[in-house]
C-alpha cells in the first residue's frame, strides 16, 4: 500500500518533469503552471492525503490480490504490448510527429490500461483509488504529449475534479472501513435489500 | 586465432578467483577477515587430489555429469568475448550458448535424481522450478542486445556496440542489463533465490544437487559452477556494456581490453557481494515474483527497441 502510494507520487513528479520539457520546448508559460501543479497536487498532496487516511483506517498490507503478483505482471506486460501494438499506426507515420510524442502516446495508453487493471484486479479501496489515479497519469501524459498541453482553464478544472475525486474517495474509504472493519470492496457485494 | 585461445583459458584461469574475490568482500562487509581470494584454488587442488565415493544406487549418469557439465561450460566459454570482439563464432551463436548452459542444469538435475536421496530430488525440482522463467528471461534480455546490433553472434554485438560508442546508450540497453543482472543471480543460485555457502536444507537448490559428489567429480562440479559465473559476468560486462573492450588485435587494445575487463568483472564482483550482504534470501513461492519482473523487463527492452527504433 504505502509503496505504491509512493510510486505514484514518484511517476507524477517524473509526469511534472515531464510538463516542464514540454514548456521549454514549446515556451508556452501555462505549461509551466501545469507543471508545477502536477508535482504539488498529484505528487505531494495526493499522496499526503491518501497515507492520512491509511494511518486513519490502520489498514493492513494488499494481502489477497484477485489476480497473483506473477500473473498481474505478465498480464500488464501484455497490455503493455497491445497499447504499443495499437499506437503503431499512429506512431510511425513519419515525420510529422515529434519525437515527444512518439515515445509517450505508447506509454501513456499503457499507463492508462495499467491503471485500469489495477482497479478491476484489486479488492482494496485504497489501491482502486490508486488505480484511478494512475489512470488519470496517463490521460494527462497523452495529453500533454500529443496537443502539448489542453488549454490551462481545462488543466485547472482537471486537477480540481482529482482533488475532489480524491476527497470523496478517501471519505468512502474511511466510511466503508467504519461500517465493515475493512476496505475490502467485495464486502459491498453483499448489500441487498 | 591466438587471441581468441588466450582469453578462453583466461576464462577458465580466472573462474575461482572471481568466486574467491566474491566470498572476501563479502566477509569483510560482515567484518570478518575471511579466507585468501586464493583459497577456491586451494579448494579445487585439495579435492583433486582425494577419491571420490559413490553411491552405490548410482547410474552411468551420476559418473557422466561432472564430464557433461564442465564439457558444456567449456564449450560456453568459448562462445564469449572476454578482452578481444572475437570468439570462435563458427561454433554459435547466442542461443548455442544459453542452451549450452541449459544442457548443464539438465545433466545436473539428472544425477541429483540419480542417486534417490530426497534433497537431490528436492534440489532438481526446485531448479528446474526457477530455471522454467530465468530461461526465457536471459534469451529475451539478450535479444535486445542483439535486435540493436543486429546480429546474434556475441562478438559481433560485443563489437557493433563498442564501436558506435555512447550513442547506443538507451532505454532498452538498462531494462536488458538489469533484467539479465536477475536472471544471473538466479542462475548461479546468489542470496535473493539462494545461498551458496550453504548446505542448509532451506536454501539449498544448487548445492543440493551437488551434495552427492565428493572428491575429483565434486572438483569439476565446482569449476563448472565457477566458470559458469564468470561466463555471465562476461557477457553482462561485454554485452551489455561492451565499452572498452579491444575491437582491433594490436597490442594497445588488447591490454586496455584486459585492464577495462577485469575492472568491470570486480566491479560486477563487489555488487554481487553487496546484494548478498543486504538482502536475505527470499521464500521459495515468492522467487516467481522477482522473476517475473525481471521478464517483463527484458520483454519491455525488446518492445522499446521496436518502438524507439534503431538508435
Amino acid at each position: 500500500m504505502l509503496p505504491l502510494i509512493r510510486l505514484f507520487a514518484l511517476q507524477s513528479i517524473a509526469l511534472g518533469s515531464l510538463a516542464f520539457t514540454v514548456a521549454w520546448v514549446t515556451g508556452s508559460g501555462h505549461i509551466y503552471l501545469v507543471a508545477v501543479l502536477t508535482v504539488a497536487i498529484k505528487g505531494a498532496l495526493i499522496p499526503w492525503m491518501l497515507i492520512y487516511v491509511m494511518r486513519q483506517i490502520k489498514v493492513e498490507r494488499e494481502v489477497e490480490p484477485v489476480v497473483s503478483i506473477p500473473l498481474s505482471l505478465l498480464l500488464c506486460g501484455g497490455l503493455t504490448v497491445v497499447a504499443f501494438y495499437i499506437t503503431q499506426p499512429i506512431i510511425f507515420t513519419g515525420g510529422a510527429i515529434d519525437t515527444i510524442t512518439k515515445n509517450c502516446l505508447a506509454i501513456s495508453i499503457a499507463v492508462v490500461f495499467i491503471g485500469f487493471f489495477t482497479m478491476i484486479s484489486r479488492k482494496k479501496a485504497i489501491t482502486q483509488i490508486m488505480g484511478l489515479l494512475t489512470m488519470e497519469n496517463g490521460l494527462f501524459l497523452a495529453a500533454i504529449s500529443v496537443t502539448y498541453g489542453m488549454p490551462l482553464i481545462v488543466e485547472l478544472g482537471i486537477f480540481f475534479d482529482i482533488l475532489v475525486a480524491v476527497l470523496i474517495m478517501g471519505l468512502f474509504a474511511f466510511r466503508i472501513n467504519r461500517t465493515f472493519a475493512s476496505v475490502d470492496t467485495t464486502i459491498l457485494r453483499r448489500l441487498r435489500d | 586465432m591466438i587471441l581468441e585461445v588466450a582469453q578462453f583459458l583466461l576464462v577458465l584461469a580466472i573462474a575461482p578467483l572471481v568466486t574467491g574475490i566474491i566470498r572476501k568482500a563479502k566477509a569483510l562487509m560482515q567484518s570478518r577477515r575471511g579466507p585468501s581470494v586464493l583459497q577456491p584454488y586451494r579448494d579445487l587442488w585439495k579435492l583433486l587430489c582425494k577419491g571420490s565415493v559413490v553411491s552405490n544406487d548410482a547410474s552411468w549418469v551420476f559418473t557422466i555429469t561432472p564430464y557433461a557439465c564442465i564439457a558444456a561450460v567449456t564449450v560456453a566459454a568459448l562462445l564469449v568475448p572476454v578482452v578481444y570482439a572475437g570468439t570462435f563464432g563458427f561454433l554459435g551463436d547466442l542461443i548455442v550458448l544459453i542452451y549450452l548452459l541449459a544442457m548443464m542444469r539438465f545433466f545436473m538435475a539428472l544425477a541429483a535424481l540419480d542417486t534417490g536421496s530426497a534433497f537431490g530430488g528436492m534440489g532438481s525440482s526446485r531448479e528446474m522450478y526457477i530455471s522454467s522463467v530465468v530461461e526465457p528471461t536471459m534469451l529475451l534480455s539478450i535479444f535486445a542486445m542483439a535486435l540493436v546490433a543486429g546480429t546474434t553472434s556475441l562478438a559481433s554485438i560485443a563489437e557493433r556496440i563498442a564501436s558506435s560508442g555512447l550513442d547506443l546508450i538507451s532505454p532498452a540497453l538498462f531494462l536488458a542489463a538489469a533484467a539479465f543482472f536477475i536472471a544471473t543471480l538466479a542462475e548461479n543460485a546468489r542470496v535473493p533465490f539462494d545461498n551458496p555457502s550453504t548446505h542448509l536444507e532451506l536454501t539449498m537448490i544448487h548445492e543440493a544437487m551437488l551434495l552427492e559428489y565428493s572428491g575429483k567429480q565434486l572438483a569439476l562440479m565446482e569449476m563448472a559452477s565457477m566458470t559458469k559465473l564468470v561466463i555471465f559476468l562476461a557477457i553482462m560486462s561485454n554485452v551489455f556494456f561492451p565499452w572498452g573492450i579491444a575491437t582491433t588485435d594490436d597490442p594497445m587494445a588488447i591490454a586496455v581490453g584486459l585492464a577495462v575487463f577485469l575492472g568491470k568483472l570486480i566491479l560486477l564482483a563487489l555488487i554481487i557481494a553487496l546484494i548478498e550482504s543486504s538482502f536475505s534470501k527470499m521464500r521459495l513461492f515468492r522467487l516467481p515474483n522477482l522473476l517475473t519482473v525481471a521478464f517483463i523487463l527484458a520483454l519491455l527492452a525488446v518492445i522499446s527497441f521496436y518502438i524507439l527504433g534503431v538508435l
